[in-house]
């Protein structure tokens, strides 16, 4: 697996970190996608090779344009986008090494699981559609309900579905749009378990979700992506790390702020004390410490707390700390 | 999953067609539209149980001509049922999004095109021309061979307007989401009263088309066909040959939104 940023300067320049001799599954090089005036995807430049990659961002990151372009049905504004060493734009061709699980639930109402799996099969080309169509839906657990019409399906059926749809020619490169939105806790686990087998069989996937908890048990990489642009990629844990020891800012009230305050401004857990209207803002960069003590600290002061609120937990704010890093 | 073995793209012509037919009958609208193509039927049943008109006046193929095919088979039938299944055989998939599952596929976009195409002028004509054959039995066959050849052109009328109303508002709804009001609006003020106040327009009314393409079996007795069979049928070809030249070519460029992301 290579996850590589490019050196915006230099995108894809001999000798840049992870160039290798084989050309990368996916490739972008300084690419940027506008519509008017209104910027989706700006100066993006990364490459993937084989393995699971989670695209992670917030709603309206760019990460839905992101992959259409990559499956070939954007033109970029600038830039290059790069699938297993062509252009996917207006080459139909490529997608016999691509299969694509659009974010929009809708699939053909009328059509049962096996039909609509065998009709992509089909217009895939293989000769033997049925065979496929049943090994696909194997794979993603759906034989039980594969000959009921797909209008019946629940939410994360649906998903599954389009899953099989989408792998049933074996394609190399798989792209999916917020691929686990509506399935339950066990239909995630075997998802991730399907998506971790194939990357361990060589594919390389790409799926996206503004939800870090899933990203983290699937992709051991990741790329984020904020306002348009690539915030951050690499190994998860890394990224994690500085999400999680970021300045958090907290929030309490209390029968006496002023004092709580001078109790806290001495503990090296918390760098930042104020009196606000609102109550004490304090803020600290190691927030799992600060926890275990403000029972403590308050006890010591003899203040009663009366609420403790962190105010910036929503990924939102999580995405625009990278950001400003 | 298998797949080392590929057949050709021809193949998925029947499988596209297939799932867009069933689309296409699978709504309600559709249920209306057979309805409607019932009327033609209806109204050739009370005519032959009026019986024949007085002796001195027009004959039994003239007025079936007249009052049926031209004002209720040619003016509502046949435009109305070709728009709607034209517009909606590209345009409730790109509405749902499910072209998606067209487009992310190693397939020629002509070939998407001519599968759409042939299914929705395949319905088109199940329904009007089914309905103008049985108009035509049962009120024109009795004239003898003048009825049949008579209906016989009135089908043939039907296949050729089918097919152009379908490439052209197909084509349509590869460019703009409102191609059904555009084209109920071409079927009312265009073919329905500009033509009659400009016979000039002639040359740029699919129905013109139609009824001249008639003339190549029978020629109805109708004053409204201004076009030659021959020129008839050469714009009706060319129509249809540009309007799906144009929705291959704009299926080629055909973008995805990047949605709320």
């Amino acid at each position: 697996m290579t996850t590589q940023p490019l050196s915006p300067g230099a995108p894809g320049a001999p000798g840049a970190p992870g160039t290798t001799a084989e050309v990368p599954a996916i490739e972008l090089s300084r690419v940027a996608r506008w519509y008017g005036n209104v910027v989706a995807v700006n100066d993006v430049s990364f490459r993937l090779g084989a393995g699971v990659t989670g695209l992670l961002g917030p709603n309206g990151a760019g990460k839905t344009t992101l992959l259409h372009m990559l499956a070939g049905f954007l033109a970029p504004s600038a830039g290059e986008v790069r699938v297993l060493g062509r252009s996917p734009h207006r080459d139909p061709s490529v997608y016999r090494q691509i299969g694509l699980v659009p974010e929009r639930e809708a699939v053909y109402p009328f059509l049962t699981g096996f039909e609509y799996v065998r009709f992509n099969a089909r217009l895939q080309g293989l000769r033997d559609a049925d065979g496929a169509a049943r090994a696909a839906i194997a794979r993603v657990g759906l034989e039980d309900a594969m000959n009921r019409p797909v209008g019946t399906y629940s939410k994360g059926m649906r998903q599954r579905v389009k899953v099989a749809g989408s792998l049933v020619h074996d394609p190399q490169v798989l792209l999916l749009d917020e691929p686990f939105n509506g399935m339950d806790p066990r239909q995630r686990i075997a998802m991730m378990d399907l998506l971790g087998h194939l990357a361990a069989a060589g594919r390389t996937i790409l799926f996206s979700s503004h939800i870090l908890e899933e990203v983290e048990q699937v992709g051991t990489q990741i790329l984020v992506m904020v306002a348009g642009r690539l915030a951050a990629s690499g190994d998860f844990r890394a990224i994690r790390a500085l999400m999680t020891d970021r300045p958090h800012r907290i929030t309490i009230r209390s029968s006496d702020d002023r004092r709580l305050a001078t109790a806290l401004m001495v503990n090296p857990a918390v760098f930042a004390v104020e009196l606000t209207s609102a109550g004490l803002a304090v803020q600290t960069a190691q927030l799992g410490v600060f926890r275990s003590l403000i029972a403590g600290a308050s006890r010591s002061a003899g203040v009663r707390l009366l609420e403790v609120v962190s105010s910036d937990e929503s990924l939102e704010s999580v995405f625009d700390y990278l950001v400003r890093r | 999953m298998s797949g080392e073995e590929t057949v050709g793209p021809w193949a998925a012509i029947p499988e596209i067609a297939k799932v867009t037919l069933r689309q296409l009958l699978g709504r309600r609208r559709t249920l209306l539209l057979v309805i409607l193509s019932l009327l033609p039927v209806l109204l050739a049943v009370a005519f032959r149980l009026a019986g024949p008109g007085e002796g001195g006046g027009p004959t039994e193929v003239e007025r079936f001509s007249r009052r049926v095919f031209d004002t209720i088979s040619m003016t509502i039938l046949l435009p109305l049922v070709a728009i709607l299944f034209g517009t909606g055989a590209f345009g409730s998939e790109i509405d749902d999004g499910t072209i998606v599952y067209l487009l992310a596929k190693p397939l020629p976009r002509w070939i998407v095109v001519l599968a759409k195409a042939l299914s929705a002028v395949t319905v088109a004509v199940l329904l009007t021309g089914v309905a103008t054959a049985l108009a035509g039995a049962i009120d024109l066959f009795p004239s003898g061979s003048d009825g049949i050849l008579a209906t016989e052109a009135q089908v043939f009328a039907m296949v050729v307007g089918s097919a152009c109303y379908v490439s052209v508002f197909l084509a349509l709804s590869l460019f703009t989401r409102r191609a059904l009001v555009i084209g109920i609006g071409y079927m009312l003020v265009w073919e329905g009263a500009l033509s009659f106040m400009l016979p000039g327009i002639a040359n740029l009314s699919i129905r013109q088309y139609a009824l001249g393409a008639a003339k190549a079996i029978y020629d109805l007795p109708l004053q409204e066909a201004r076009l030659s069979a021959e020129t008839a049928l050469l714009l009706a070809g060319i129509a249809v040959g540009a309007a799906l030249l144009i929705a291959v070519w704009r299926l080629t460029r055909f973008e995805l939104p990047g949605g709320s992301d």
